[in-house]
């Protein structure tokens, strides 16, 4: 319990210090916090469904980003076959990830449920390229970009002005967060899902469909990815190997918050957005932000390691 | 039986060794990459053994060449002195990531590995150009043994006698016992004394040191380096599906998967000549799913029957 509640005090520690730097932020350049902000919910509405995956059936799915590059492809195919509005394709996106997400799961996820984490790492990460080669080898790697007119739309209040199609993002954030949220403690597959990730067998030995139970939540949260791999198409640039940071930051998250911390997730894209965004406005800099994330899982490792020695 | 393992051992020793009097230069030259990969594939092996999943092959080995290429370039000094610098470098950064990392769980130590190909790219591409060559890389005066393919061929062949001897050494000595309590029961192995967090770090310093000699020897041979060709996703990707191909957690697992892989990539490159990638990306899958043991476990299922 003592640990506990240690714990419980580090986190409003860093929830406290969160806010300081958010107000210091806010005084000197408020445009910084604002670009931050916006990049935190793109990192959050990736990692949450990659949290759910790895939280209820307990897998690490190293091919995370790569679905979402499937989205951005099909949101960019979509707008250009059909010449409607690539928002439009969030709904068929939607449905398409969620047959993607049955179909991989019997066929890749199931057969590696119960052997060892390394060969469902291999597994994943094996994935992750075949589908990172087949939009190579499909639409060549070379970037594509949507011209969408709203997007680039910004406001100026004072001598601040700041993009607004980035707010989608983080709408998107709280939405998928409270989306999951509510599913998983109103909703009886929900609350079923949270028992098969405290412990399957006994989620099994009262009377749980535990296999029927991954298949939904692996399949939901491919289908969030995909959907949300639309939404990332509209504003940025795609191509093959895009989704690769994405899994590394979504993993770096959840490393940080815990698995299993849905609410985590959300403080701690905020710590990773927000020094993202103030290192890549220091002149000079800007190349040293793709370290953020490295140095961060690396603290959260170290600290992680220190309490386990300490137990 | 002893004595026949001996001779055969022996006799595919001179063999190897001997490649170069009559061969040619094409030949040679597809060997000793396969050579490479074979070994990147055994120093992978020797991890995996020891319970831990590396992505990282690929940091490493870059590494190792950029350290290799930046000593040739401020000194001058023998290349071969240069090579054996680029290895030390990568021991000594994977000794830090080590010390780091390796007391969580694997997948921790999994997720690291898989960043630090493009962590290591990121710096490389930060450092001031006058040191890294920037995104353009450094190309060198010269390649090792002004590009003689035999004097080529016999060093990856010496660093592959190193890497697999060491392998060997591993399954045999005092170790291999330690490490494969740690595979098969972490809990037993700390309960009986064994400093597993100690091991772990010894094996992952000398696996990466012997990616990094690759890597040191490739920049040589080819005589540059840059970022995006030195930590390319290849050099991880290759030498994990030849391992699995062959069969894990032995030495001649990846080599026998290293000489399929590597003749069949010959060919396939020819066939496709980019996205090729694709077929170890689909190698790996259907290992796992289908074929944990490799070719090496087919062979020993298919002759035990009899």
């Amino acid at each position: 319990m003592q640990i506990v509640s240690k714990l419980r005090e580090r986190r409003y520690q860093a929830i406290l210090g969160a806010i300081i730097m958010a107000v210091i932020i806010l005084a000197v350049k408020p445009e910084v916090l604002l670009e931050g902000i916006q990049r935190s919910s793109l990192y959050a509405v990736i990692a949450l469904p990659m949290a759910l995956i790895l939280g209820i059936v307990g897998i690490i799915n190293l091919a995370h980003g790569d679905f979402m590059m499937l989205g951005s492809y099909m949101a960019y195919w979509f707008a250009v076959k059909s010449g409607l509005d690539p928002l439009l394709a969030m709904i068929p996106a939607m449905l398409a990830f969620f047959l993607i997400g049955i179909l991989t799961f019997y066929a890749l996820i199931k057969p590696v449920l119960g052997s060892q984490e390394l060969n469902q790492l291999l597994l994943t990460f094996g994935l992750g390229l075949v589908l990172e080669e087949a939009a190579n080898l499909s639409f060549t790697s070379a970037p594509l970009k949507l011209s969408v007119p709203y997007v680039s739309a910004s406001l100026t209040i004072g001598d601040l002005t700041f993009g607004t199609f980035e707010f989608v993002y983080v709408l998107a954030a709280m939405l998928v967060f409270y989306i999951i949220s509510l599913f998983l403690k109103k909703t009886r597959i929900g609350r079923a899902a949270r028992a098969v990730g405290q412990n399957p067998k006994g989620a099994k030995l009262v009377g749980i469909d535990v296999n029927k139970t991954y298949l939904i939540i692996f399949s939901l949260s491919i289908a969030i990815i995909g959907t949300i791999g639309v939404l990332f198409a509209m504003r940025h640039s795609v191509f093959p190997v895009m989704g690769a940071p994405y899994t590394m930051k979504s993993f770096c998250l959840i490393a940080m918050a815990g698995i299993g911390n849905i609410t985590g997730i959300l403080w701690y894209s905020a710590l990773l957005g927000v020094s993202e965004s103030i290192i890549t406005a220091i002149p000079g800099a800007a190349g040293w932000a793709d370290l953020v994330f490295f140095a961060l899982i690396v603290g959260a490792i170290l600290i992680r390691s220190y309490q386990q020695r300490v137990k | 039986m002893k004595i026949w393992k001996a001779f055969v051992i022996a006799a595919l020793f001179l063999a190897a060794a001997s490649l170069p009097f009559y061969t040619g230069t094409y030949l040679l030259h597809t060997i000793y990459i396969i050579m490479m990969y074979m070994s990147l594939a055994i120093s992978w092996d020797m991890l995996l053994r020891a319970g831990q999943l590396s992505f990282g092959i690929a940091g490493l080995f870059g590494i190792g060449g950029y350290a290799a290429t930046m000593l040739q370039v401020f000194t001058n000094i023998n290349p071969l002195i240069c090579i054996l610098f680029g290895a030390i470098m990568a021991g000594l950064i994977s000794l830090l990531i080590g010390l780091a990392t390796l007391r969580l769980r694997g997948i921790y130590f999994a997720i690291i590995t898989l960043a630090m190909a493009e962590i290591f790219r990121v710096i490389i591409r930060n450092l001031p150009d006058t040191w890294t060559g920037g995104a353009m890389g450094i190309v060198l005066n010269n390649a090792i043994f002004n590009g003689d393919v035999k004097q080529t061929y016999w060093l990856v062949f010496g660093i592959l006698l190193i890497t697999i001897v060491l392998s060997e050494v591993f399954n045999k000595s005092r170790i291999h016992f330690a490490i494969t309590s740690i595979r098969n029961d972490e809990i037993v192995a700390m309960s009986s004394g064994i400093d597993i967090f100690k091991w772990l770090v010894v094996i992952f310093v000398i696996t990466s040191t012997l990616q990094g000699l690759v890597g040191a020897a490739y920049t040589e041979i080819y005589g540059s380096v840059n970022p995006d060709a030195n930590f390319s996703v290849h050099y991880s990707l290759l030498p994990l599906a030849m391992a699995l191909l062959g069969g894990i957690r032995s030495t001649w697992g990846p080599v026998i998967g290293a000489i399929v892989l590597g003749l069949a990539g010959e060919y396939l490159k020819l066939l496709m000549p980019y996205g090729y990638l694709i077929i170890y990306g689909l190698i790996i899958i259907l290992v796992i799913l289908f074929l944990p043991d490799g070719i090496m476990g087919l062979i020993k299922k298919l002759t035990q029957k009899k």
